[in-house]
């Protein structure tokens, strides 16, 4: 029996073999572009919007007070300068002038005043006022171009979250439209929301004013584009004919299988970037089960092929990831964990063999005074998505065959994942963050769970972690956070085998040759705005 | 249905009363329906496991004052009883409450979903009976055709809708892109989910069409028929199958009320907007105001159609008109 997935696979496949024709023949340039997107945006309030998937049409409508080199440094935007008090208390900002709203109003310190009180208020935004914005204590104006941010005591990634986060109108709280987004939603960004067709597409237009793009912009001025349509189109291989057949002018999220349609085609051009935040990681319950014990956790290590695993199900698109954050964090990162374990199954079996897993089962699988090793990998349903469904069934069949470890796949609804979750009843939680946040993601992760881990879900209680991320979160010396970060991937990983990273996450975009200028943005990697797209006749299909 | 209402009409009186009557009955049994749809839909997503704080709070910070914040936003911190009756007291003004992971009204949520559900259903609809009936009536008693159609009706229940529905828009809308790939923006986007959606039904009706059809052309009646010296067409199109549509008519109408649901592969696959998708994603990510809106509406649907059908019988069957016993 084919899989969906796999079936939709086999459709592009085997459109490789039919000629279709291309329709890129130079006509007069269009001015608007239809991009087709995989997931429908829950809300297009960009504070209260939680998937990473919506940026990729959110980027297009808000702005921030700075952009972020390659290298995770703070260039001007809405912003043209900032400060840092010495003590790490205060943050200033110096506005640019002469910035608008969509609707006309000022973009200026009180405009900002207004935003960072409400990204502080629990009931308009829980997860920004509980995270990041609970260290502020004040936000004023202390000219009209002034910002003046204070903090109750020094959090290194406050900057971070403060330069990045979306501007809305001051006028967009008072509307009905608050909370589920919309055009009354007003931002300052290069295109505004034309119409929206709920489970269709969101039409955007110019931003014919816009005259304040961030320094790294490949241009200041309006957007070249006069419109943009993102179309929903959920599944893979439909996305991948339209592309094809010239329906639309681009697409995103992309099949391991067919990315070779689009990369090895002179007709379109292919982009893809990983992801910043956790890889995709088996987080392993280190408080109940078998994987409490260290040994079975390293044994599920050392019994899954994981390079074997990635080939046969992404035929080698995906890289494998070691670490705590994305290797592209070169702020966070310390390659120093990579190949500090290896696939080893006589290893795998050894560790077992001691820890006393030695009774077997006419399957071979393992057992230790009757109990059998049976982890239980908990996943949402809803989160089923790369393929990931077919990856577990592959890492599965790994540690069956090569140390007699049964997984068992459990996919539930999302009430019965936070049940089980809330309790501790899984063996393992599998999955992948990505925001851009300068180390909050760690602390999240590996935090105790009552203090600030809210995804903690192989529920690390271990003081000298938590000492070692308090005091990363304190010091704004980047060579020291990188250092603490180190010690804590170190030891999490390679030491105690909490989680087992498996790949790196990446974004990908597919577009017909002569749309230019669609990139990633840097030092997040997301999809970026569409403000330097445009149509080059130089480039023919 | 013309055809049907052509021949014997018996007195118009009576007739009409049993109808008000059906029609009276059948609206004061819907609103029963209707309340206890709502109130199964409300307790089982009680009892279902998760505390919807839990699930709105999902990867952030669950600190108390976010836990507060979300029931006093969402009304959970009254008992469960009263969120009960201030729902019912809700629902009969109108006002269907706000989705937790849409952040918008699901009133008009749901009703701007209606309509693209509404048409995709109807053309699928009319895909089926059109296909049904052609393949029924041509075939019927005839060995060689029948058992042609037989095993490509076989074919068809047993196709996936996702499977069709990427072929029919492989070869449609890829290569020879005489139809676009999706959305709802004309009726030629129509085409391609319909046939995706009809086909499948068509095939069921078509059979169990077939059946009936065959018993009723063995009947002594066919036969009297015959001997009145009518056309093949005639017996077949004006006698016959108004004997073998009653079965026909009971499945369709359960299969059409089916289709709220079963139109979410087709919505996904079409990139269409419609009531499966925001169904199946509300019943995922646990939105109780969608979940019970869907329940209510599904419910309204049930009635209404089994409703239809019992109207339909009366059309059909002359007996079943006299009123009375």
């Amino acid at each position: 029996m084919l899989t969906r997935r796999q079936f939709g696979s086999l459709i592009a496949l085997t459109s490789l073999s039919v000629s279709l024709p291309q329709f890129l023949a130079a006509a007069p340039a269009p001015q608007a572009i239809t991009f087709a997107i995989e997931s429908e945006p829950t809300t297009l309030n960009p504070h209260l919007n939680g998937q990473a998937k919506a940026r990729v049409v959110l980027r297009n409508l808000y702005d921030s007070l700075l952009a972020r080199d390659e290298k995770g440094g703070y260039l001007p935007w809405l912003a043209q300068s900032y400060e840092a008090s010495a003590d790490g208390l205060t943050f200033d900002f110096h506005l640019r002038p002469g910035v608008n709203f969509h609707n006309g109003e000022a973009l200026d310190a009180a405009a900002l005043v207004v935003n960072f009180e409400h990204l502080r208020d629990p009931a308009y935004a829980a997860n920004l006022a509980a995270g990041p914005a609970s260290h502020l204590v004040k936000a004023e104006a202390i000219a009209p171009l002034h910002l003046r941010l204070t903090l109750a005591k020094p959090y290194a990634p406050f900057l971070g979250f403060a330069a990045g986060v979306d501007i809305l109108a001051p006028s967009a709280y008072r509307s009905e439209q608050l909370k589920s987004g919309g055009p009354e939603v007003a931002g300052s960004g290069p295109f505004l929301i034309d119409t929206i067709a709920k489970g269709q597409e969101i039409r955007l237009r110019r931003n014919p004013d816009y005259a304040w793009a961030p320094a790294n912009a490949e241009h200041q001025g309006p957007a070249y584009l006069e419109a943009v349509t993102f179309r929903i189109l959920p599944e893979s291989a439909v996305r991948v004919g339209a592309l094809q057949s010239g329906q639309v002018d681009a697409i995103e999220g992309i099949s391991g299988n067919d990315v070779a349609l689009f990369r090895d085609d002179e007709g379109f051009s292919y982009i893809s970037a990983f992801n910043t935040g956790t890889p995709y990681t088996l987080f392993l319950n280190s408080q109940s089960g078998p994987t409490a014990e260290q040994a079975v956790r390293k044994a599920l290590r050392a019994a899954i092929d994981i390079p074997a695993v990635l080939q046969s199900i992404y035929r080698g698109e995906r890289q494998r990831a070691w670490g705590i954050s994305s290797p592209i964090e070169a702020d966070l990162y310390d390659p120093a964990i990579e190949n500090a374990w290896a696939f080893d199954p006589a290893e795998a079996n050894r560790l077992l063999d001691e820890a006393g897993w030695t009774e077997r089962d006419a399957a071979g699988l393992r057992a230790k005074n009757g109990t059998p090793l049976v982890i239980r990998i908990v996943q949402a349903q809803a989160t089923v998505r790369d393929q990931r469904d077919v990856l577990l069934l592959a890492l599965q069949a790994q540690a069956r065959q090569n140390a007699g470890i049964q997984l068992e796949l459990d996919y539930v609804d999302a009430g019965s994942y936070a049940e089980r979750r809330k309790l501790g009843d899984y063996g393992s939680i599998p999955n992948s963050r990505t925001p851009a946040d300068d180390g909050i993601d760690i602390e999240y992760h590996y935090l105790p769970l009552d203090e600030g881990g809210s995804v903690n879900y192989a529920r690390v209680a271990d003081p000298q972690v938590k000492a070692w991320l308090t005091q990363a979160a304190a010091t704004s010396d980047l060579a020291a956070r990188h250092a603490l970060y180190a010690k804590v991937q170190d030891f999490v990983l390679r030491e105690q085998g909490y989680a087992l990273p498996i790949y790196v996450p990446e974004d990908q975009i597919a577009a017909r040759a002569d749309l230019t200028g669609l990139r990633f943005r840097p030092y997040f990697q997301q999809p970026d705005s569409l403000h330097g797209v445009r149509f080059d006749s130089e480039v023919a299909g | 249905m013309s055809v049907a209402a052509a021949s014997v009409r018996p007195g118009g009186g009576p007739a009409h009363k049993a109808l008000a009557r059906k029609v009276l009955g059948r609206i004061a049994s819907g609103v029963v329906v209707l309340w206890a749809a709502i109130t199964l839909a409300f307790l089982s997503v009680q009892i279902a496991p998760g505390d919807i704080v839990d699930i709105i709070v999902g990867d952030q910070i669950p600190t108390p004052a976010v836990a507060a914040a979300i029931r006093a936003e969402w009304g959970l911190d009254q008992p469960v009883i009263v969120q009960y009756f201030s729902y019912l007291g809700r629902v009969v003004q109108g006002d269907f409450g706000r989705s937790y992971m849409l952040q918008a009204d699901v009133g008009p949520l749901l009703l701007s979903q209606v309509w693209p559900t509404l048409k995709l259903t109807m053309a699928g609809v009319l895909v089926a009976v059109v296909f049904a009936l052609s393949m029924a009536l041509l075939t019927a008693r005839r060995p060689v055709a029948g058992r042609v159609a037989s095993g490509i009706e076989l074919f068809l229940v047993s196709t996936p809708s996702f499977w069709l529905g990427i072929v029919l828009l492989y070869v449609f809308s890829f290569t020879l892109k005489i139809f676009p790939v999706a959305g709802d923006r004309s009726l030629s986007a129509l085409v391609l989910p319909a046939l995706a959606l009809g086909l499948s039904l068509g095939a069921v009706l078509g059979q169990v069409l077939r059946q009936s059809l065959e018993r009723a052309l063995e009947e002594p009646f066919a036969l009297t028929v015959k001997s009145w010296g009518v056309t093949e067409a005639t017996l077949r199109l004006r006698h016959a199958l108004r004997h073998a549509a009653i079965p026909s008519v009971t499945l369709a109408g359960w299969l059409i009320g089916g289709l709220l649901s079963g139109t979410v592969i087709t919505e996904q696959v079409f990139g269409r907007p419609g009531l499966g998708r925001i169904t199946v994603d509300a019943v995922l990510s646990k939105d109780i105001p969608v979940i019970l809106a869907t329940a209510i509406l599904s419910a309204a649907i049930y009635v209404t159609m089994s409703t239809i059908v019992d109207l339909l019988y009366l059309l059909l069957d002359p007996r079943l008109r006299r009123g009375g016993k």
